[in-house]
Formats: structure tokens, sequence, C-alpha cells
């Protein structure tokens, strides 16, 4: 890839990357710490578990930075992630190949996502809203359709995926991997990714140059979905069972990891890298404080001033550019 | 507490003709550009003082150091034989300065009562006193005769109206200093008229005035001195009385109008775009020719259609009758993308809202419409969308240290040449300038004409709306007059003179001279 495919992008793209770094030192520098104050974290076991907590939320972040690119917001992907465990698990359980039942548990996903851009474009509904009704509908059809279990996954393969490593790292974590990539392909040097940018920034001026505004909306809410989905069909694999009131809260961790990662709640800035680090440095404080015994209670202390301060740095760092 | 409307104009303390405020020296320095150089001016009690100047003159600078809003780089502000610091808003409305705003910045969901009490709620027991309060203030609406209902929400007036309650409420904070920044831009005549008599009275009650406009006619009704800035300098103070319009308009610019107006000729070729008996929402019945080589001038008020009809010939909005004609052959229109795709290319009247992707860097809003272009299938390739960019920014002469410069960081006059020069490398066959020169100073103006005249020797054609008559006077091969959503004059490249032309726009005096004939 060559460095000047992005050079429109790149007194941002400095700075984006120079706060990826920074953000990147800050994970650095926890794990440093964290491998000299307790004896199991460096251990390949917890790196492996830690790879593997940060991952789902880092996919569902990715989908989330685009909806957060064009102003607009998904609180639904937690919901959506549960109910994708449920509609993966009844369709394995019906005996429907796995290859089919997770292709069909993506295009769910892909409908809600376009449900959400119907809402917003069509009904005018704002995107918190829309995505809010979601969120509880959601959960409440997965709760009918399982009568409020869990259904149990009977098939060895597919939970075996979730917790099988692929050259010494997990699979959970190439699937990061496997999204990252095309993601940042797209975001950064297709001018779909442009158009994201330019509809969060002006959704009229770029109506005026002939961008398909609406198309764009549609796009970013259907990846979002898509995102959450596939999280569905990970997390299923994971825990092996169906149930829709699993990844409780996911959103907002996805949305804060987003916002460490450099996104701007008002659109028209974030990165792909920049969540998939903000995701992994909120699981190393979650792993970090479990290995140091503190009390899960203040685990949610400490994530929320770590937000608060790491993106006031951030608005600082920009206010000084 | 109830107040009554005589009680909230306390009287001004000082005599008619004594100096009130008094500028020393005041100069206002930003980095990389000096907006105002040091002014002396002293400001008499009960006087309207006009300023007048191009955009970028540094009027808007004077008014923000005077309300408070900016600290000065330098200088004195004396207020009734006083030093004052000015340092915040606050402390300039405790003085008694107070300003009226083109652009309504009021609350607009709020009712006018609530409104022109924002701030200084009347209440009792912590209980806002609502009904009391719209009942004061419909007596002070009434009391300044105008004939607008204060339980009403704000937003639901019209912008004069809103800009009328602006005014009243400034009026009723003790005001002794009021600065109008181009108070009549939205206005329409009536409502100018209501305004003016409000101007008058709080004269008579002592209170000084400031009054800004581009508009020279109400500055020679209105005024009593008038200043002139140009380039952040005071070029003159002069008695009303004592100077007339070419004096003023010489001060202004310091250049000759043929200076600005770059005109070249191109002979006409084929038409590109037709409308025949177009209507729609806010126009009827409207027929225009754009040819190769020509720019076609629609003039007229704000709000008499001409920008409803150029966003329904843009698939904005659609028509209601009628037929559009591109290079001779019908088509439909009906969105953006269409006519974006037949060749037309729109550069809007509001710059901020419409026209820029502010907090995007300069190149990617110089490539975004063509980005289908500079991309194969998916990717966009990089090196094209640096050319392309640096092109443009050296072919506009766009001052920006970098294509990677956020558009914000730019002066509204390279701003306008990104929300022009955007299209060029578009290669549009048809552009439509709504407004082009809005908030833009001379130099800029004088550039931005000379790209029309580059987009016509490549056969483009133009369409150019402007609610400033010389402009489309001294521009236009053909001049259409819109008036209350119809055409109803049209003319050759300066075959009518301003006079005629003006009483076509305006419907009230045409109907008023018709009655004296």
């Amino acid at each position: 890839m060559s460095t000047e495919a992005i050079a429109a992008e790149r007194p941002k793209r400095n700075y984006n990357a120079l706060f990826g770094l920074t953000l990147l030192a800050l994970l650095v520098l926890l794990w440093v710490i964290l491998s000299l104050a307790t004896t199991s974290f460096a251990s390949a076991n917890n790196i492996s578990n830690l790879l593997r907590q940060g991952s789902m939320i880092a996919i569902l972040a990715v989908g989330q930075t685009f909806v957060i690119i064009t102003g607009g917001i998904d609180l639904s992907v937690g919901a959506v992630v549960g109910f994708s465990t449920v509609i993966a698990a009844m369709l394995i359980n019906a005996g429907v190949p796995v290859f089919v039942a997770i292709l069909i548990t993506l295009l769910v996903g892909v409908a809600i996502g376009l449900f959400h851009g119907f809402g917003i474009v069509k009904m005018g509904l704002p995107p918190f809203i829309i995505t809010l009704a979601t969120l509880t509908s959601l959960r409440g059809i997965g709760l009918l359709m399982t009568n409020g279990n869990s259904i149990s996954i009977n098939n060895d393969a597919f939970q075996e995926f979730s917790r099988n490593s692929f050259v010494g790292v997990p699979n959970l974590f190439w699937m990061v991997i496997l999204v990252g990539i095309p993601a940042y392909i797209f975001l950064h040097h297709s001018r779909w990714g442009r158009y994201l940018f330019s509809v969060g920034s002006n959704a009229e001026a770029s109506r005026l140059s002939g961008v398909n505004v609406q198309r764009t909306i549609y796009m970013a809410y259907t990846l979002s979905g898509l995102c959450a989905a596939f999280v569905g069909v990970l997390l299923a694999s994971r825990i092996g069972i169906g149930n829709p009131t699993q990844a409780e809260g996911w959103e907002l961790q996805a949305i804060a990891s987003s916002v460490i990662g450099g996104t701007s709640l008002f659109g028209a800035v974030g990165s792909v890298h920049g969540p998939l680090l903000g995701a992994f440095i909120l699981a190393t404080i979650n792993n970090g404080a479990n290995l140091l015994n503190v009390n899960a209670f203040w685990q949610r202390i400490i994530t929320g001033l770590l937000i608060i301060v790491i993106v006031y740095f951030d608005g600082l760092r920009r206010r000084g550019k | 507490m109830t107040s009554t409307a005589q009680e909230l104009h306390p009287a001004p303390t000082l005599q008619p003709g004594r100096t009130i405020l008094e500028l020393n020296g005041l100069e206002k320095r930003y980095p990389g550009t000096h907006a105002l150089k040091p002014v002396h001016l002293a400001f008499k009690a009960g006087e309207i003082h006009a300023i007048v100047g191009e955009n970028g003159a540094g009027k808007s600078t004077l008014i923000k150091l005077l309300t408070g809003v900016m600290p000065r780089t330098s200088g004195e502000v004396i207020w009734e034989g006083q030093p004052v610091a000015l340092a915040t808003p606050h402390e300039a409305m405790a003085l008694g300065i107070n300003a009226v705003h083109q652009e309504v910045v009021l609350c607009r969901h709020l009712t006018v009562a609530a409104n022109m009490f924002l701030g200084e709620e009347e209440s009792r027991f912590g209980l806002l006193q609502q009904r009391a309060m719209v009942k004061d203030a419909q007596k002070i609406i009434n009391g300044l005769g105008f004939d607008l209902p204060a339980h009403v929400v704000l937003g639901d007036l019209t912008i004069g109206q809103q800009q009328l309650i602006a005014a009243a409420r400034a009026t009723v904070r003790g005001t002794k200093f009021l600065i109008f920044d181009e108070p009549t831009a939205y206005l329409t005549r009536k409502e100018a008229d209501q305004l003016f008599k409000l101007i008058r009275r709080l004269k008579g009650e002592g209170v000084t005035i400031i009054y800004i406009s581009h508009r020279m006619e109400e500055v020679f009704e209105l005024a009593d001195r008038v200043s002139v800035l140009r380039d952040g300098t005071l070029v003159g103070t002069r008695n009303i009385a004592e100077t007339n319009e070419p004096e003023l308009v010489k001060l202004m610019i310091n250049r000759s109008i043929e200076q600005i107006y770059h005109k070249e000729h191109f002979t006409p070729g084929a038409p590109i775009v037709e409308t025949k008996n177009l209507s729609g929402k806010g126009f009827e019945n409207v027929s225009v020719t754009v040819r190769a080589g020509e720019i076609v001038g629609l003039y007229g008020l704000i709000g008499a259609g001409r920008s409803e009809f150029v966003t329904t010939l843009y698939g904005r909005h659609k028509k209601s009758a009628g037929q559009i004609l591109w290079q001779g052959k019908e088509v439909q229109v009906n969105s953006e993308h269409d006519a974006i795709r037949l060749g037309m290319a729109l550069a809007p009247e509001s710059r901020r809202d419409q026209g820029l992707c502010l907090n995007l860097p300069v190149g990617m809003n110089l490539n975004l419409p063509i980005y289908k272009r500079i991309s194969s299938n998916l990717l966009i390739s990089g090196a094209k969308e640096k050319t392309e960019a640096d092109r443009q920014i050296a072919d506009l002469r766009i001052k920006t240290p970098t294509r990677n410069a956020l558009a914000s960081s730019l002066s509204g006059g390279n701003q306008q040449k990104i929300v022009i020069g955007k299209w060029l490398a578009h290669g549009a066959k048809l552009f439509i300038f709504d407004e082009p020169t809005v908030g833009v100073d001379v130099g800029t103006k004088a550039e931005i004409y000379r790209l029309f005249s580059a987009l016509l020797s490549k056969g483009a054609g133009i369409i150019l709306i402007s609610s400033y008559l010389p402009e489309v006077y001294e521009l236009a091969d053909t001049l259409h007059v819109f008036r209350r959503g119809k055409l109803v004059a049209t003319h050759g490249f300066r075959t009518a003179d301003h006079e005629d032309i003006l009483t076509q726009a305006l419907a009230e005096k045409q109907e008023k001279q018709g009655g004296q004939k």
C-alpha cells in the first residue's frame, strides 16, 4: 500500500498515527507494569485469554466507529450480539450446516442494520432513538423465541473454534485481523470511506457534491449490524449457548473503545486502528484488575475515570493543533 | 415584581451631543492578520452613527470588541469619561452596550416573552411569573408599534419578525448604546420601516445607535454621521449632509468599479439548458435559457423565488409544471445526482451550511465531487487525489499551507474558492452560483469573477444569483428580474438602468409609482 494513497489525509493521519502510537504506548506500558506487578499476567495462557476477551468488543467497536463517523450512534449492537447467539444456536441445533447457520445469522445482522438506515433516512428518526428501540425490542424478541431459557448448542466443532489457536494466536484474535484489515482499507482507501467522513462533516454539502447521503447512512448501519452479528456468532461459539440477554452493556463498551481510540462523537473524525487499541486497553484494565484482585466494583470506577482522562487529553491535543 | 414598559426604558443621563464612548487607538491583531488598525473615534450620545465598509474591512471585529466578545490587543475605550476594560459580554451589557445581530441569536424554541426576559425573568418565590411576563412583553411590543404576539414560540415567526423581537429585547435592557449589525438583510420593506421607526424613537430617547449596513440608501436615510472602514483602517468620518454615495464608495473600495468587475464577452453558443414555463414551490412559469459562454443573472429580493428556481432545476425539489431541456432534449431531474450527472454544478448560498465540510482537509473538499473519477473500482488512486488537489489549489490561488489543512482554518474568501473551485475539475457544463461573493473581500471577489471568465471561455454557461445589483448588472449578459416567484423583466448587458431594475424588483415601490402615474 503506497503512502501516497492516503496523502490527502496526511496531517490527520500523522496525528492519528501519533495518537495511535500513544495509545499503543499506553497499552504496552500497562502490559509492562502488569507483568512486573503480577506473576500470572505474562503467562501465555493469560495473554491468550486477554486477546479473547478484547476481540469481540474490538470488532463491535470497528462497526460502531463507522456509524459514529457519520455523526450517528448505534446503541443496538449489544442486543444484536445477544439476539445473534439465539439465531445461531437455534439454526445449529435444528441441524442446519454451521456454515449456512453463520451466513444466515450475519444476514439477520445486515437486515437489522438496514432497518436502522430505513428508520433514520426514511422515517427521519434520530439514530439514538431508532437504535435504542431495537436495543430493547431485540432482547424482547429473543426472550420470546427462547421462552427466557438459554439454548445449549450441541455442536462441539462449533464451540472448539473459539477455544483453539492458530500458530499460537487465539482464533478469536485472528477474527479481529480478518475484520480489521478490510475495514481499514474500506475506511481509509475507498471513496465510500471518504463519503462516511464527508457525510459526518456536512451532509448537505456532500449531497450537493453528488454524494449519495442516504446510501452512505444505510451502509454505515448495515456494517455495524454485520459486525455485531459476527460477534454474536463468535460469542455463541465461546459460551456454547444462545441467550438473548448476553452481551448486556457491550454497546457502551464498544462506544467507549471507539472514543478512547480517537473517534469524535460529533462525527467526521475516526480511524480503524484507534478503536481496536481502545478495546484492548479496556480489556487489559479489566484483566489486570482481576489479577491484582481489585474489587470488581472498583474496576468499573477505574474504567470510567480512564475514559474521562484519555478523552480529555485527546481533546487538549486536538485544540493544541 | 412587575415592570412596566416605562420602567424598562431608563432615561439616559447624558445630554445629546456629548461624547458617550471614545475609542483611543483601539486595535486588534489575530495571528497573521491585523484585523483592526488603531482606531480613534468618538461617538456622541443620541446620534445614529453608520459604519460602512466591504466585508472583511473590520466592522465585525469592531463590534466584537465593543460588546466584549473578544479582548482588544491594545488601545483604550473611554465610556462616559472612564476607561473600561470591556473584557466580557456581561460587562458591556452592564454598561448599557447591546447589539442586534444580522443572524438572530435567540432561543427559537422559547416564546417571544421568554426570549424578551431571558436572563432577567420575573419570578415570585422562585416560580416564574409566566403570565405577567407575557403581559409585560406584549406591552413593550405594542409600545414599540410592532404588531406581534408575545405568547407564540419565536421560531414560528419569520426571520424579519424575529429580528424585530431581538431589537425590542435590546431596548428593554437599560441600553444606552445599541449596535445594529446589518439588521435589514432579511427584512421585508415593511418590517424594515418598522425597525427604522424604532431606531429613530431610540435616538429620540437619547440612545446612541451604531448602524452597520451595506445598503447606502439606508445609511443616508437614517444616519447623522458615517464612518468608513477599509482593510481594518478607519479611512474617514463624515457628516451625512456633507457627503454623498460616490465619495463613500470610493473611500470603501479605493478602486474603480471596472477594476473589480472583470467582464469578457464571448459569442454565445448553443443552449445548454432551457426551462419552459417551469413552476415549483416558490416560483411559477419561469422560462430561462442559458447558452454556452454566457452569464445569466437572476436578480431580486431575498424570497423572490430565485433560489427555489435553481434548486428545482438542480433536482432538489420537484417541479410542479413545465419542462427542462438539457442541450435541446427534455430531461427529468429528480435528484441532485441526476443534475450532477447531466453536468450541472451548484455552489450554494450558505457556505458553512451547504458548501463545505469544515472539519475535513481542503484537498478532500476539493475532490469530493470527483472521487468516482479518481478511484479505480473501490480504491482511491492516491497519486491522482494528490495531484488533483494541488492543481486546484494552484489554479484557484487558494491560500492554504497544504492541501491537508482543515477547511475551517481558511479565510472566508478562500473557503468560497473551494466551494466554487471543486466543480472546475468535475467538468460541468452549467454552473449555478448562488450569492457567490457574500462575505468575501474585494480582492477575492475580483478573482472569483475572473474564474467566471475562465469557465465561460471553456464553453460553460453560468447562472448567477445575486441580491447585489452592481454584481449582476456588471457581469450578466442576460439579466432576469424576479419578484414574488415570477420572472417580471429581462434585460441585456447594461441595457437598463439601476433605477428601473430596482423598481421592477420591488413590488410595493412599483405599485406606489404606478398609482402616481
